[in-house]
């Protein structure tokens, strides 16, 4: 019954909404407020590399260097150019979005190791630009943004959160809107079978870019509210090879071929670097933790936990098995492909 | 404008670093040419190798050297049991990126548990002979930097030896050829893709071997290490050893060259350079390469 | 639409709700402490990362102070509680940890973490919080431009002002001995440049030519490049704005090339007890600014060397010493203010560093109005396998040896 299950999903989503909105009145210190922003920073930065994880299983570990790029792009616009924060922000993201393009075209002519290639190269030049042309970013002594309200930093952090949960929706928007169009049919047929998608006519090199330059679009707007909240930017945080790993493991723990995969990846991996932090903050046994659930998920559930949990839920649901044949013929046909190596 | 003199000792130290970059270049290649794997934790492992070398040293006073006794074929085993542990579970379809990802993740691990039992505290070897260096018409060569070398070179004919000359070798190179058509002539492919996982990670280990005779290691020093390597690859031509090898040279060569205009940290600028340029115009790469097209 | 896809989804928001709930719920349960509990102190330190070396180092100085203050009673009859979290280096954790600690554990005072880069960051929490914030370690003059209003930086001298006494003495000596070229080479650090710089800035202005000025990355592990350089331009004054395996492996690849200067110069390495062992001893007449010696006659210091020495086995070093001296300072100002707690007390605190002068392990300390102290530091020597203090005159333990022997 489709309309049922319409009404369903639509009170699931404004559930979300209203947990994520609410989240700041609940928030009871500043602290806790200032770590659900980085948890929702986290969630744009992974919903904007979902645009190609998911749509074209091109794996990129470089969209950490390309929020850092966002971020070093906006301030330098507002402390070097004079912009106002927020053109200076949309400006930044047109810049990397442009930037993108040969980027983009160096790393996607050829299929996905060169990609992944790219990608780890991306965060290693760019964190040796910024560190070497100190004239120009402020090296390692670092670029201090200027804050674009007046405001306690209490305040200052609740204002900053309902930005991101903006972005957030903006992003989850335009990926539920591509994916449901022909645009998001040829991404997705890249995925599948990429010589396949190609001998149909499908022209998947200027698709993959242009996905590409949108995933770099919202990376850097994220990126760039990032360094409006944060102040302080320094080229080794900025382009941390460890950043991308956690998107791509946001990503892939969430289930990258859902909307709200990395949303749900985001929240699970950063409360867990939150109470890592708390619990084992002494040791390097965060990068253990980062590795084994990487491992884990890459081996066991490449699909994510959204789908795994769907699963799960089917299996021990009575209600499920008396509308036995549509549901069957679905999971028949997931088997079959995947039996034929497909991702589907 | 740099005197001849800087010039010749630069070029002789790019040498040498070519040859050490030229040996952990030819792991990463096998990997890719057996399974089509970019095999990220290699130099987590190059710095996990020096570390045991530092450690022996340190404890019971072993020469580094010595060390590869043991480290060797430790690590031929490690790769063995990750090929056939691990990589050989992934869904062919996304092996390529499952890969990258897993191995990044056993990178991951290492680093961490080596920051673990190590602390992130810089280590070096103090040798005796640490310091000494022979004249060379003029210029200085430091006798662990040639000790480093001659070990890649040594490793790097063994391989070359290994490939060509041997039955094992033949059917190393026909897995990498053709997988399907090898498995039709009789080979156990899979056990040749095991061996040749193998014999990457030994190359590991003996260039963290070399490496701990002259630097300072660190656990997150292998993120250093893996851009350049990876660049070498590309521009050699993925899945080339002889091409990953003149590539390494030269890139060695030009870092070492650039260093004198352009100080430290823009001279490493080439690889990543010399990377986008290579995906941008010729995508199989420089030298050799038939693999990369399709990859 | 499946039902399949749509439990995916509706199972998304159910994780996120709960999520995102148990994260507000876990953490509310902070008390209020001013009163008569312990005075509880927040401090993040670089545990682990490239900083954990001299992070450590302060978090034994800290320790040590909090054991001795205790010992001693307390602070206005309050015991003393450090709550210790890890920064791994990183500055969004930085900035992260002082949220926690004044936002969630509600403690009474902070004091600073470990190196600029992270001192910048955290200063700024503290400040926008009005929290007196005494740091150990952002010795780089970009501290002290940020406009702070609320920094101490518990030391001597700052990064730039380090080598004063040494640029005095070189450019003294008679005109025949002075050296004419020099070679820099800096960590790409606020605070190994600002050394650097600092010394080259005097040399130039002196009429010492530089002949190479290199920065490297702190990551940097081959050094033979640019020890070739140095060689190559055979400079008679070697200045290494260094932290410590750099200015080792500096040292080590000059060796390997040869070259020997009439005066060799590094920030931190030569004072770090492996450094002897680490370049082969061949360290007859290497230099270092020091902020801090074990022997210096300021009245607490020898009860700092002798109780830390108890506590931990080994005597104090510099970074130790930093981290005392920034409990030293907060103990001055809370006995003062008689009062320890976040609000008012916070500017009370602040006042009173400003108007006042702290008798420290490393010597008497007063700020100007950007937080920066008003003194230089003493430049220690390697003499006969020893390092030794020789300048500036007044506090010498030995003299000046020039020119340097080979190495």
């Amino acid at each position: 019954m489709p309309s049922v299950s319409r009404v369903l999903k639509i009170a699931a989503i404004v559930l979300v909404a209203a947990a994520i909105l609410a989240f700041p009145s609940l928030a009871p210190n500043p602290y806790v407020l200032s770590a659900g922003v980085l948890v929702l920073n986290y969630a744009v930065l992974a919903t904007s590399w979902n645009f190609v994880g998911g749509f074209t299983g091109y794996i990129s570990l470089g969209h950490g260097a390309l929020a850092g790029l966002g971020g070093y792009a906006t301030g330098l616009l507002v402390v070097k150019g004079g912009l106002p924060a927020f053109a200076a922000l949309l400006v930044g993201a047109a810049l990397v979005a442009a930037v993108a393009v040969p980027v983009g075209f160096a790393a996607l002519r050829v299929r996905g190791a060169s990609f992944v290639i790219v990608s780890i190269a991306l965060v290693l030049i760019l964190l040796l630009v910024f560190q070497s042309w100190a004239s120009f970013t402020g090296g390692s002594r670092g670029l201090v943004v200027p804050r674009p309200f007046d405001l306690s930093r209490p305040e200052h952090h609740r204002v900053f959160y309902y930005l991101f949960a903006g972005l957030l929706a903006v992003a989850l928007l335009v990926w539920w809107l591509i994916d449901r169009s022909v645009f998001g049919l040829g991404l997705k047929s890249i995925r599948e079978d990429e010589d396949k998608a190609e001998a149909l006519g499908t022209a998947t090199f200027a698709y993959k870019l242009m996905v590409f330059v949108v995933s770099a679009g919202f990376t850097a707007l994220a990126g760039g509210l990032y360094a409006l909240w944060f102040g302080d930017l320094d080229p080794v945080f900025q382009f941390s090879i460890l950043t991308g790993s956690y998107l791509v493991l946001m990503a892939l723990l969430g289930g990258v071929r859902q909307l709200f995969g990395p949303l749900t990846g985001a929240i699970i991996v950063g409360v867990a670097l939150e109470y890592f932090k708390v619990e084992y903050g002494d040791t390097p046994l965060h990068l253990v933790a980062t590795g084994l659930l990487l491992a884990l998920v890459v081996l066991f559930m490449p699909d994510g936990v959204l789908p795994a949990i769907g699963d799960l839920i089917r299996r021990f649901t009575p209600g499920d098995r008396t509308s036995i044949r549509e549901v069957s013929a679905a999971e028949l046909r997931d088997q079959r492909l995947q039996n034929a190596g497909g991702t589907r | 404008m740099p005197s001849g003199a800087l010039l010749f000792q630069s070029v002789i130290l790019g040498l040498l670093l070519g040859g050490l970059y030229a040996l952990l270049a030819s792991g990463l290649t096998l990997y890719f040419g057996i399974m089509r794997v970019v095999m990220i934790a290699h130099s987590a492992f190059l710095i996990l190798a020096a570390y045991l070398a530092w450690w022996l040293h340190e404890n019971i006073g072993l020469d580094p050297l010595l060390s590869m006794i043991g480290t060797v074929p430790l690590f031929f085993g490690a790769g063995l049991l990750l090929q056939r542990g691990l990589l050989s579970r992934l869904r062919p379809a996304t092996l390529t990126m499952m890969s990258v990802l897993l191995t990044f993740a056993v990178a991951l691990l290492v680093e961490g548990l080596l920051g673990y039992a190590f602390s992130g505290t810089q280590r070096r070897i103090n040798l005796g002979y640490g310091s000494a260096g022979l004249d060379l018409f003029g210029a200085r060569i430091a006798v662990v930097k040639l000790i480093a070398f001659g070990l890649a070179v040594v490793a790097l004919g063994t391989l070359w030896l290994l490939m060509k000359r041997t039955r094992f070798g033949w059917a190393l190179r026909a897995t990498i050829q053709h997988r399907d058509a090898a498995r039709l002539l009789g080979i156990d492919t899979e056990r040749v893709a095991g061996y040749g996982f193998g014999l990457g990670l030994a190359t590991a280990a003996i260039g963290g071997t070399a490496l701990s005779l002259d630097t300072t290691i660190y656990p997150s020093l292998h993120w250093h290490w893996i851009g350049p390597l990876m660049a070498i690859i590309v521009v050699g031509g993925l899945g080339s050893v002889p091409g990953a090898a003149i590539a390494a040279l030269l890139l060695g060569l030009a870092q070492s060259l650039l260093q004198i205009p352009m100080g430290t940290t823009w001279a490493q600028t080439i690889f990543y350079l010399a990377l986008f340029v290579t995906l941008a115009f010729r995508p199989q790469g420089f030298f050799g390469g038939r693999l990369a097209q399709r990859f | 639409m499946s039902i399949t896809s749509f439990r995916a989804r509706f199972s998304t928001g159910l994780l996120a709700t709960s999520l995102m709930i148990s994260l507000g719920a876990c953490s509310g349960d902070s008390d209020d402490s001013a009163g008569d509990g312990p005075i509880t102190i927040g401090i993040s330190l670089p545990l682990t990362g490239d900083f954990a070396e001299p992070g450590k180092g302060v978090q034994q100085g800290y320790e040590a102070w909090a054991k001795i203050v205790n010992d001693n009673g307390g602070l206005l009859g309050r015991q003393v509680e450090l709550t210790i979290l890890d920064d791994q280096s990183n500055a969004d954790r930085v900035v992260a940890d002082y949220e926690q600690l004044i936002g969630q554990d509600q403690v009474d005072l902070v004091v600073g973490p470990f190196s600029t880069r992270l001192v910048v960051p955290a200063a700024r929490v503290a400040e926008e919080y009005d929290m007196l914030f005494v740091e150990p370690a952002g010795a780089a003059k970009e501290v002290f431009e940020q406009g702070f209003e609320n920094l101490f930086y518990a030391a001597p001298a700052v990064a730039n002002d380090h080598y004063n006494h040494l640029a005095e003495k070189i450019l003294a000596l008679p005109a025949d001995q002075r050296p004419k070229t020099a070679a820099y080479a800096a960590m790409d650090d606020p605070f190994a440049q600002g050394t650097a710089y600092g010394l080259k800035e005097k040399l130039e202005a002196g009429g010492i030519e530089t002949v190479v000025d290199e920065v490297y990355p702190p990551n940097t592990t081959d050094f033979s490049g640019i020890a070739a350089k140095i060689a190559d331009a055979k400079a008679d004054v070697l200045v290494g704005g260094s932290q410590y395996q750099d200015g080792v492996n500096l040292i080590v690849a000059l060796q390997q090339l040869g070259y020997q200067p009439k005066l060799a110069a590094f920030s931190t390495a030569p004072t770090n007890p492996e450094f002897a062992a680490a370049i082969g001893d061949k360290t007859e007449g290497v230099l270092s600014p020091t902020g801090y010696s074990q022997d210096a006659p300021y009245p607490s210091n020898s009860e700092f060397v002798e109780k830390f020495t108890a506590q931990f086995g080994v005597p104090p070093e510099e970074d130790q010493a930093n981290g005392y001296t920034t409990g030293q300072v907060v103990a001055a100002a809370v006995t003062a203010a008689g009062c320890a707690e976040q609000g008012e007390c916070q500017q009370k605190l602040i006042d009173w560093l400003r108007a006042n002068t702290v008798e420290t392990v490393v010597g008497p300390l007063s700020w100007d109005e950007t937080g920066k102290p008003k003194g230089a530091h003493m430049i220690q020597q390697w003499i006969g396998g020893d390092i030794k203090i020789v300048l500036p005159e007044d506090v010498k333990e030995a003299d000046f040896l020039f020119p340097k022997p080979a190495w």
